[in-house]
């Protein structure tokens, strides 16, 4: 009862300076939008070593910084912006860019999330042109956008942001296509000019369930080949509490230099508005390359979500199986498994 | 004719409170009755329909005197100089005429929340909404209250602009006045 209590007083603080307006949607221009998060984890590995290569939540047995995420949008008619910056070791240490490419300040920086400007031609085509959230992949850097705090190998093997610019035509209410050029993975700039060419086809066939259809090739400065990526991301609503979502993935770079592929399964359950709880089953393989061949690995995690006004905590246990041994023991003796749980608080405003 | 189009001096409210009522089955429910109507039904129906699709109402349904369509209202969070929309409130708006009279109800709401989506842009998490009768238990109580309450202010809005918009000659007076031109060679 005491742990509710906490909870309800909480929630009560957290809404104490809020107020909810009302707004028609119909206005050609918007207040300036602010939002953002800010988290907080504590993970111990159960081999009391950090194993499991998870971005972000790494620190073994230390209550660690995620970070704050800051967001700016506005839109003016049909001409929009939106700027969304992060500090901290989740922002700047464990995304990538960091720093302006320099050695010296590789460690000495803000994370851009998003930098974009947008133009709604009409009500079904616009163009959008900056560095962007990329459009690969389930999961996204910012934890306020994930059910799981630790994640996937394919989210921290996959592309994480692009820089480029794109187009997007709405078909209809179920079909929607976007064309872009894009820079390489992950940087403000692209040293062998813009160099990659992506697509995404959303269908959203049935109420509640939508399926994107993504790819970006293209050879980036100094890779051996041309790294193609073909991914679906999908989720469905069944009903107003059960959630499934699937993320595949075939990533490979020409000339047998490698990639991976991999699969996700996920399962939500909301038993109340304040607690859900969520399975991923995760299946990851690393291609061979040269005479180095590839190596898999399984996951399990399983998440709770605990929500109080803006705040939700996330108690998270995960079990990793390798076919090697890809992990150590207490000892640092190799061993094909590891897990560990971990508790993190994350607030979005 | 002017006088053809003047319409009720007496607008029954709901309840007379600043708060979400019930219905006789427990939903929550904006309800307005207008008597002393002089306005055609015919022409009351067709300014409903132009109210819905300026107001780009769904799933448009006629039967007999009634017109039912599904509307959407957007949830600002606000605090200080921090705003950003929180979710949407559907609902579905009725509008039945007898002679003399009108009335409209809005109800079935159904909450559904947004959040950050990849690109910064606030979006709805779910297809399915919660009914704004579930509530959703000591956590979260407050802010599932001030979701009603902003369900009450902006239907309460929105009923106030469908009554003047179908008070007024649709044909006497546009939609968008020109502004007047300054002359500034005569003086």
């Amino acid at each position: 009862m005491k742990f509710k209590s906490f909870f309800t007083t909480l929630s009560a603080l957290s809404l104490s300076a809020v107020t909810y307006a009302q707004e028609s949607t119909t206005s050609t221009s918007s207040a300036l939008q602010i939002s953002g998060s800010a988290d907080t984890y504590y993970k111990y590995d159960f081999a009391k070593k950090p194993n499991i290569g998870t971005s972000f939540a790494e620190d073994h047995n230390s209550i660690s910084l995620g970070m704050i995420d800051l967001a700016l949008k506005k839109n003016t008619g049909k001409a929009s912006f939106v700027g969304e910056l992060s500090f901290g070791p989740r922002g700047q240490y464990a995304s990538i860019p960091n720093g302006n490419g320099e050695a010296a300040n590789a460690d000495n920086s803000f994370h851009i999330q998003n930098l974009y400007t947008s133009y709604a031609f009409t009500d079904k085509f616009s163009m959008t042109a900056g560095y962007m959230g990329t459009f690969i992949g389930y999961e996204v850097i910012a934890p306020t956008g994930n059910f799981n705090y630790s994640t996937s190998y394919l989210f921290t093997n996959g592309p994480f942001q692009n820089a480029g610019i794109k187009a997007n035509y709405v078909f209809s209410s179920k079909a929607a296509l976007m064309v872009g050029l894009f820079d390489d993975w992950n940087v403000y700039k692209d040293l062998n000019g813009v160099s990659h060419f992506g697509a995404q086809l959303t269908l959203s066939p049935v109420e509640g369930w939508t399926a994107y259809l993504n790819m970006l090739t293209g050879r980036s400065a100094g890779a051996p080949g041309t790294g193609s990526i073909y991914d679906l991301t999908t989720a469905y609503q069944v009903t107003e509490k059960v959630k499934l979502g699937l993320n595949a993935a075939d990533y490979s770079v020409s000339n047998d230099n490698g990639g991976y592929s991999g699969a996700a399964f996920y399962f939500q359950n909301a038993f109340t508005t304040s607690f859900s709880l969520g399975l991923r089953a995760e299946y990851f393989k690393t291609k061979d390359i040269a005479d180095a061949e590839g190596s898999s690995v399984t996951s399990i995690t399983v998440s709770g979500t605990l929500k109080a006004g803006g705040l939700t905590f996330i108690p998270e246990i995960r079990f990793d199986n390798g076919n090697t041994a890809r992990f150590v023991k207490n000892n640092l003796d190799p061993t094909k498994s590891a897990s560990q749980f971990s508790l993190a608080a994350v607030y979005a405003f | 004719m002017l006088f053809l189009f003047l319409l009720p001096q007496a607008l029954a409210a709901q309840t007379g409170t600043n708060e979400m009522s019930k219905d006789e089955n427990g939903k929550y429910i904006y309800y307005q009755v207008a008597d002393k109507i002089i306005v055609p039904a015919d022409s009351l129906h067709q300014r409903c329909l132009s109210f819905f699709k300026n107001r780009k109402f769904k799933n448009l349904a006629q039967k007999d005197d009634q017109l039912i369509a599904e509307g959407k209202m957007i949830i600002n969070k606000t605090a200080f100089v921090l705003t950003h929309p929180s979710g949407e409130i559907l609902f579905n708006f009725t509008f039945e005429t007898k002679p003399g009279k009108y009335r409209f109800w809005l109800t079935d709401f159904l909450f559904i929340p947004y959040s950050r989506d990849r690109y910064g842009n606030f979006v709805a998490t779910t297809a399915k909404g919660r009914p704004l009768e579930n509530l959703p238990g000591k956590l979260n109580a407050a802010e599932w209250k001030s979701y009603i309450d902003a369900a009450y202010k902006q239907s309460d809005a929105l009923g106030a602009e469908f009554k003047q918009f179908l008070s007024r000659n649709p044909s006497a007076s546009p939609v968008t006045a020109k502004p007047k031109t300054i002359s500034t060679t005569n003086w």
